[in-house]
């Protein structure tokens, strides 16, 4: 074929492959579902924005389809719906810049996640996000279609990225955001410089309008006095819980974790009291002791106001482990059950909802639908137990993975699954609610019937900017599957 | 989970469909960044670059999490086909188990190891050094089809209860670690035995590369001899003998009726009950490299660095990948340097230069190590001492080892 041809030419032969057994192992994603294998016809390995933009402009003239990639890992999901170029971007590695005094960092989009936070650490700097595995690319993380991994009280990883360095799918490379800004004197130092902000259009586009090769972070100094601490309520306790979490989103809180009993219980520590049936596990930090101090003290008047149990030791110990319980080695995306309750899991866990998204204020009523329905399809406690965990945002909003543990190869139980994903969604779309989903094609269902006008208007951007349909097809099913 | 020895994938199959391909084993980067408040401590600091054979083909097939799913496509397809390229990606695994240290969880490489065995077992074609190796094995009792032992084993009793488990390597490729073993262990007073021609291959390679019926006749051959000939201890130099003795063996024959113990900790306990006495001083600064299946596999790397630290004259600086994040030396379990050169010869390559810039000679306490260092270095024309322990230790004791002996 002469398109191997010409991407042989571009990154040299040793960086092409179309064997079957390679293209295989970019096939699964997340988990080995044997129901989401998206395998590529190629295989590409670019090492510079240059690659990339030949190999885009290949990539159109043979009409050939293509879908960037980093390392995978637990929510850098992605990979192609239809054969074509799979474009591996981890050896695009480099971090670029860590600017101390204007705590910016720019790095190529298959640098870890890990490794950029880990310079930054040694530099006094942090990104707020939790770090929950290295396989995310710093720019798998900010185009992900969904909020992303690790969201903290600061949002999602795409809230701290103020520019971007996208190939289009013509090949030409453009600068958005404060990216544009790299090479001058002042340097990337502002997302909202000039006109509209495009940085927004390639953020959770699951590279739909371009490839991004460079990301520039705004970074925030990182406080050397951290605290954690863990508070729960009962099942009958939901509102005062609520309450509480609300009034601390309010607040000046480094993160707040809302964890139900199920998704607790899969990280590892001490056993649980009976009565525990919602956590809210809070890190506060702060420049001295004495700020520390009041933080707490602050966490701590709130939740006691509102009922809350105080847990000792718990999330101190859950943050001193090594390795820490959120990363990937010690919690499997979708499967902490794997190491803590083997005997009592039957396979896996996998996603009732990647992101249920609504606001805070509305948890009791989002919670109790979601029992209702589990239940009613037989899904709650062991063996098909359900686990919530809750990522509470500064906007007042929550955003919350939901897992299933059930056995995926039982045809009974997945379509089970299917009618009480379908019964919950109706409900939740109709209240305004929204969903994220890490694998294309996203349904257009209620995520766009809510924003029709949206969608017109990305499906007629994704037209002009990709008139033969060869990025990253299926994503958001614009321009058709 | 089950070690090496008549694993069948079906035993990961149900673990490994939960690997979340996290990418820790292989990805660029540290595998833990930070916990909020310090960064890692020195056991999860890993290394930016990890996977030998990742780092030389960079697909993601190269991998263990990529294999992983290999693995669990071809078990569930009994005719999937059984490519070149399959076997490629399946036999450049270095086996050094850097995958296995990161993930606890899965332990991949014994996953791998695994694929081999269903491989093997589906009759596949494997590399054509690999039926060379097991060709040697059986006619000659050793992987390099040799036939005359070393001067240094010769005249030493067959039968005692301290009995020296050369190796294939040590014995026809680097008679002067041999020699030198011997001559410390006499020196420390101990009456040193050896097998002479009853000393088998202990069958690593066959073990490794999924023929686990060869390893398994090895081992009760061995063991067999062993007893024969009065074994209290099997002193061992080389750390792919002494994991197949270690780990190995008694999974197949069950509890060892001696003690196995490599070198260095057998120079280390004779340090400690003064029966080594330093007169000389060895004036070098050296590096150690832990050998994967020393260090990784059996969890031995104190005793080496205490025999060195206790030398008179040496000074030890540590390379930057040491200990658990140690690198392959190249050799790759003595399969993926026999069956893809080039890369085992990138793989050694790379860790000398590692080597080179810490300190002027590398030490190990692995012959197969050794011999593959030396025999590269020497070709790309690297200016680095490479030694066993053993011949150190014999310096250190005033000990000549002249060269040509043998």
């Amino acid at each position: 074929m002469e398109i191997i041809s010409t991407l042989k030419k571009i990154v040299g032969p040793d960086r092409v492959s179309t064997s079957d057994s390679i293209c295989l192992s970019y096939s699964f994603n997340c988990f080995l579902g044997r129901d989401i294998v998206r395998k590529p016809d190629i295989v590409v390995m670019a090492e510079t924005t240059e690659q990339v933009s030949e190999i885009l402009k290949a990539a159109n003239k043979y009409n050939v389809t293509i879908t960037p990639k980093g390392a995978v890992g637990a929510a850098g999901t992605g990979g192609p719906l239809k054969g074509g170029i799979l474009l591996d971007l981890a050896l695009m590695d480099k971090i670029d810049l860590i600017d101390t005094t204007n705590m910016k960092a720019v790095a190529e989009a298959g640098c870890s996640f890990f490794k950029l936070s880990q310079e930054l650490f040694k530099k006094g700097l942090m990104l707020p996000t939790a770090p929950y595995g290295p396989g995310p690319s710093v720019a798998a993380s900010a185009i992900t279609p969904v909020n992303a991994f690790g969201e903290t009280k600061y949002g999602p990883n795409i809230n701290l990225v103020e520019g971007f360095e996208v190939v289009l799918p013509s090949g030409e490379t453009i600068r958005v955001g404060s990216m544009a800004y790299a090479d001058s004197d002042f340097g990337p130092y502002y997302r909202y410089i000039t006109g509209p902000d495009l940085v927004g259009l390639f953020t959770k586009s699951n590279g739909a309008f371009g490839i991004v090769t460079k990301i520039a972070y705004r970074c925030l100094h990182r406080p050397k006095h951290w605290a954690f601490h863990t508070y729960y309520w009962p099942l009958d306790r939901i509102r005062d819980a609520t309450e509480a979490l609300v009034a601390s989103i309010a607040i000046e809180v480094f993160d707040i974790h809302l964890m139900d009993r199920w998704r607790f219980e899969m990280e590892p520590g001490p056993i649980l009291p009976d009565d525990c049936e919602f956590a809210l596990q809070f890190i506060v930090n702060a420049e001295n002791e004495q700020e520390l101090h009041g933080k707490e003290q602050t966490v701590k008047d709130i939740c006691g106001t509102h009922g809350g149990i105080y847990l000792p030791g718990h999330a101190e110990d859950f943050y001193s482990q090594w390795p820490p319980p959120l990363i990937g080695l010690r919690r499997p995306t979708t499967l902490p059950s794997a190491s803590t309750l083997p005997t009592k899991i039957p396979r896996r866990h996998i996603y009732l909802f990647d992101e249920l998204i609504f606001p805070a204020s509305r948890l009791p009523e989002v919670y109790a639908k979601i029992m209702e329905t589990c239940k009613k399809y037989g899904f709650w406690d062991i063996p098909h137990h359900v686990a919530f965990s809750g990522f509470p945002m500064n906007h007042q909003v929550i955003t919350a993975p939901i897992g299933i543990a059930l056995d995926d190869s039982d045809p009974y139980l997945v379509e089970r699954f299917h009618k009480c994903q379908g019964e919950f969604r109706e409900w939740f779309g109709k209240k305004g609610g929204t969903f994220q989903y890490r694998l294309p094609p996203m349904v257009p269902d209620f995520v766009w019937t809510n924003q029709l006008g949206v969608y017109n208007l990305l499906k007629s951007i994704k037209a002009l900017l990709d008139p033969n349909n060869i990025l990253s097809p299926g994503t958001f099913e614009l321009g058709g599957v | 989970m089950k070690e090496l020895r008549k694993t069948n994938f079906k035993d990961f199959k149900g673990s490994w469909t939960l690997c979340s391909q996290c990418a820790s084993c292989y990805y660029r980067g540290p595998i833990v960044p930070f916990n909020w408040r310090e960064l890692p401590p020195p056991e999860w600091s890993s290394p930016q670059h990890k996977c030998p054979s990742y780092e030389y083909y960079n697909f993601r097939a190269y991998t263990a999490a990529g294999r992983g799913i290999l693995a669990t496509v071809v078990f569930d397809d009994d005719q999937f086909p059984i490519t070149d390229d399959l076997i490629r990606i399946v036999y450049t695994c270095t086996s050094c188990g850097i995958c296995a240290e990161i993930c606890q969880l899965f332990k991949p490489l014994t996953a791998i190891w695994a694929f081999r065995e269903e491989l093997v077992q589906r009759g596949a074609q494997l590399p054509e050094p690999l039926d060379k190796i097991h060709d040697n094995i059986k006619k000659s009792r050793n992987i390099f089809g040799a036939k005359r032992l070393p001067k240094a084993l010769k005249g030493i009793p067959a039968r005692g209860e301290h009995i020296y488990f050369a190796g294939c390597t040590a014995r026809f490729r680097e008679p002067e670690v041999t020699r030198a073993t011997v001559e410390v262990l006499k020196a420390a007073g101990i009456d040193i035995a050896y097998l002479g021609d009853e000393e088998r291959c202990c069958g690593f390679v066959a073990g490794h590369d999924g023929n686990t019926e060869l390893l398994e006749q090895q081992a009760a051959q061995n063991v067999e001899a062993l007893k024969k000939a009065g074994a209290k201890r099997v002193i061992v130099s080389c750390a792919h003998c002494y994991k197949t003795l270690k780990i190995d063996y008694p999974l197949i024959v069950g509890e060892l009726p001696f003690e196995v113990i490599h070198v260095s900790e057998l120079f280390a306990k004779l340090i400690d009950e003064k029966k080594i006495r330093f007169t000389q001083e060895v004036r070098k600064e050296v590096t150690y490299h832990d050998p994967c299946f020393l260090g990784r596999h059996c969890k031995v790397y104190d005793e080496p660095r205490k025999v060195l630290e206790s030398i008179p004259g040496i000074k030890l600086v540590e390379m930057e990948r040491n200990r658990r994040w140690s690198y392959c030396c190249g050799s790759g379990a003595k399969i993926s340097s026999a069956c893809y050169p080039e890369f085992g010869t990138a793989t050694t390559r790379e860790r000398l230069a590692e080597g080179k810039r810490a300190a002027g000679t590398i030490v190990t306490a692995c012959t197969t190590c050794v011999s593959r260092m030396n025999r590269i270095a020497r070709k790309e024309g690297m200016q680095v001492e490479i030694s066993d322990l053993s011949i150190l230790v014999a310096e250190g004791l005033g000990i000549e080892l002249s060269p040509g002996l043998e």
